[in-house]
């Protein structure tokens, strides 16, 4: 029995940083900047799709650059696509930023609105530019495949993208708790004024962890490529769970995303292996049983209605 | 920045906008019957193909074959000399958006409905299109019930069903390959009704299910699945998942190289969800047709459509867009026979139509039964072409079921038509 069900752990376990990944930037922008950025579903599809334009076989670069590129091997392109996609939807996080200063200050309904747009505005670009086949993102052959234990054959590449996400989500915690950059991002959340008043620039901050986030998302949607396949709407796919993942754990709080990723991965792997139908449902009944009892998520702040 | 809080409230209530800004909810439009058009007016038809959802690419690709067929038939003068206009809006595989565009192209004065991917939203239309007398032509969806106990008198379904491809797949599986099989289902009418046929077959071949995993939609991440299914060990696993499901249970298969053993049926593959991913195609599949038949007209048909299909994603037609456009150039061909364009005539003009192989492009003649008003057509099977001819050419025909061995009688049985004066009329 507990030979049976050590799978579906490990599963549930891989499968739970995977969301905790999906979830990060989403919850650094709400967290940290009190805006639901509803793009970042684009922009995880975007990141998939700029590392699928510079993994393939016609990057658009100077024909020099191009030939010398394509002659290096796919390893070391798509390690160099890591973290060359992430910052040009990086890019793409600026401009975005830049209209959303006008709605800084005001109802939150109103980023929301354009993050809204914007979410179909890049999906429509998608559409457009790639069409609305799907691909595959290729990967180097040391992640591809699978490897046999516990008598069972398991994903490579499941465990290469487990890896990345605990590395991404430690990178981010060093960055949040341990840098000067850090520190000055937390203080911009908690009081904004004293920041600005100890004259700090608050719309380079505001830019900075903007596009940190779409960064972010931009990781999440290449390294989930090869597992859900490439296609216009797979952002739809990733905004779901984060938003999921970000109330279950608390609004703002970085461990609480990445606690109620692994909650939600556990409990979506279980129920696949045993109650596959309630799969899908699982994650929501646990956000609805969490919320039932601490209705400001696993580690958000306490509202002055609790005190 | 103000010190407010960001609180889960605010969040939630966001998320409450943001639901309604992605159209949640329906609205259910005023009953009308017996309606009559303008004779001189155009005919104007309704395209209910999803563009978003689970099936948001299929029913595109759907959309571009019925277009064409209008287009031909516009070309040279319409049918019965009026011009035939359409309209078309995402109904999103979504039933309850399904239902909400059908009210709306029947108040728009569409007198005919065609277009479905989704069982669900299939049914959805049919019950809009029953109120009204609308005759709705189901292209694609091939769950079993849409001809069984959800068969109309006004509704008519183009695509082979899960029963037809079960028939053509099973017995010799569980002959040639083994006896226990695990069935693989989506958790929606489509799978349970395929599953079903399927689990029929298997028993009535001497083989035995073992398990039933049902996949509910949307599930992008199949390892529990497959780690299950490693643990069961099953001779045969039969699946019956469909649009964008099925295309990331394959790339996980292959990726685990467990497309080899345990041996894999998919019930039905539909062509836009194989496009683009040829090195994730495995095990046995069924389908209805294929643009590499050797069969006069294929390569012509191939031609037009690319020709006509405008920029669309897919450089050549399969299943699905032949099924849009064989539906819609029959329904139009009926007008043409009946000499009106009054939904009573039109239906007894494609009631027990016979439709030669040569004209269907299929390798036997098919029939619209008038019992079901489904389509008994040629069911091919298929896997990956280890020999493409060129970067089209993914499947190796593996055998041809002629409509009479494929034929679905459960289905027949639970099937009850109601009388023609049942009926309101409408004159497009």
């Amino acid at each position: 029995m507990v030979f049976n069900l050590l799978p579906h752990l490990i599963n549930g376990l891989t499968l739970g940083l995977l969301f905790a990944l999906i979830a990060l930037g989403f919850m650094l922008i709400v967290g940290v900047m009190e805006q639901i950025n509803l793009a970042h579903g684009s922009l995880f599809a975007l990141g998939a799709y700029v590392a699928l334009v510079l993994v393939g076989p016609k990057p658009p670069l100077p024909l020099g650059i191009a030939e010398w590129w394509l002659a290096q091997p796919l390893g070391l392109r798509y390690a160099l696509t890591l973290a060359l996609a992430p910052a040009v939807v990086g890019l793409v996080g600026i401009a975005v930023e830049l209209l959303m200063r006008r709605t800084y200050g005001k109802d939150p309904l109103f980023g929301l609105l354009l993050t809204f747009g914007v979410a179909m505005v890049i999906e429509e670009s998608i559409r457009l530019i790639w069409g609305t086949r799907d691909y595959v993102l290729p990967t180097p052959p040391a992640i591809s495949g699978g490897f046999i234990a516990l008598d069972l054959i398991w994903s490579a590449y499941r465990f290469y993208a487990a890896a990345i996400a605990a590395l991404v989500i430690g990178l981010t915690w060093l960055l949040i708790e341990k840098t000067p950059y850090g520190s000055i991002i937390k203080a911009g959340a908690h009081d904004s004024e004293m920041v600005r008043a100890l004259g700090i620039d608050l719309s380079k901050l505001r830019s900075a962890v903007f596009v940190l986030g779409t960064m972010l998302a931009a990781v999440a949607g290449i390294i989930l490529a090869p597992i859900w396949g490439i296609r216009p709407h797979m952002g739809v796919d990733a905004v779901v769970p984060a938003f999921l993942v970000i109330v279950l754990g608390g609004v703002g709080s970085f461990w609480g995303a990445v606690a109620a990723g692994l909650m939600v991965g556990m409990v979506v792997g279980l129920s696949g292996a045993y109650a596959s139908e309630w799969s899908m449902l699982s994650m929501y009944l646990l956000l609805v049983a969490v919320v039932t009892v601490r209705a400001r998520g696993l580690f958000g702040k306490k509202s002055i209605l609790e005190a | 920045m103000s010190k407010r809080g960001f609180t889960r409230r605010r969040l939630l209530q966001g998320s409450a906008v943001g639901t309604a800004l992605a159209g949640a909810g329906a609205f259910f439009g005023p009953w009308a019957h017996n309606r009559a058009y303008a004779q001189s007016k155009p005919i104007k038809l309704g395209l209910t193909c999803d563009a978003s959802g689970q099936y948001g690419n299929s029913g595109q690709d759907d959309l571009r074959g019925i277009k064409i067929a209008i287009e031909e038939f516009n070309a040279k003068g319409g049918v019965l000399g009026r011009k035939i206009e359409w309209i078309t809006a995402d109904t999103e595989t979504n039933p309850a958006t399904g239902t909400r565009i059908a009210e709306r192209f029947i108040r728009e004065d569409c007198s005919i409905l065609i277009g479905a991917l989704h069982s669900g939203v299939a049914n959805a239309i049919t019950q809009v299109a029953n109120k009204h007398g609308t005759i709705y032509l189901n292209t694609n969806s091939s769950a079993p019930s849409e001809a069984g106990e959800n068969c109309s008198r006004i509704k008519f379904v183009w695509d082979g069903n899960g029963t037809n491809f079960a028939k053509a797949a099973v017995r010799s599986a569980v002959k040639d390959i083994g006896k226990n099989w695990l069935l693989l289902t989506n958790d929606y009418v489509w799978g349970h009704t395929t599953s079903a046929a399927t689990k029929t077959e298997v028993e009535a071949a001497g083989g035995r299910v073992v398990d039933n995993l049902l996949v509910p939609q949307n599930t992008r991440d199949f390892t529990a699945y497959l780690l299950k299914i490693q643990q069961i060990k099953p001779d045969v696993i039969a699946a019956a998942v469909g649009g964008d499901d099925v295309k990331a249970l394959r790339a996980q298969v292959a990726q685990l190289k467990l497309d080899d053993k345990p041996a894999w049926i998919n019930n039905q593959q539909d062509w836009p969800d194989i496009w683009g991913q040829p090195e994730s195609l495995f095990g046995v599949f069924g389908t209805n047709w294929y643009h590499k038949l050797a069969l006069p007209g294929v390569p012509e048909f191939v031609a037009t459509w690319k020709k006509m299909a405008g920029a669309g994603a897919i450089p050549v037609p399969g299943n699905v867009s032949y099924n849009g456009y064989m539906a819609t150039r029959e329904l139009l061909r009926a007008i043409e026979r009946a000499g009106s364009v009054n939904n009573i005539k039109i239906i007894k003009a494609l009631e027990g139509h016979k439709m030669p192989a040569a004209d269907r492009m299929q390798d036997f003649d098919a029939y619209i039964d008038a019992n079901t008003h489904q389509v008994q057509q040629t069911i091919y099977l298929a896997r990956r072409n280890p020999k493409p001819s060129d970067d089209t050419d993914h499947y190796e025909i593996l055998s041809r079921t002629t409509p009479e061995e494929a034929l679905d009688t459960a289905s027949a049985a639970k099937c009850k038509l109601v009388p023609y004066e049942q009926v309101p009329t409408v004159d497009a």
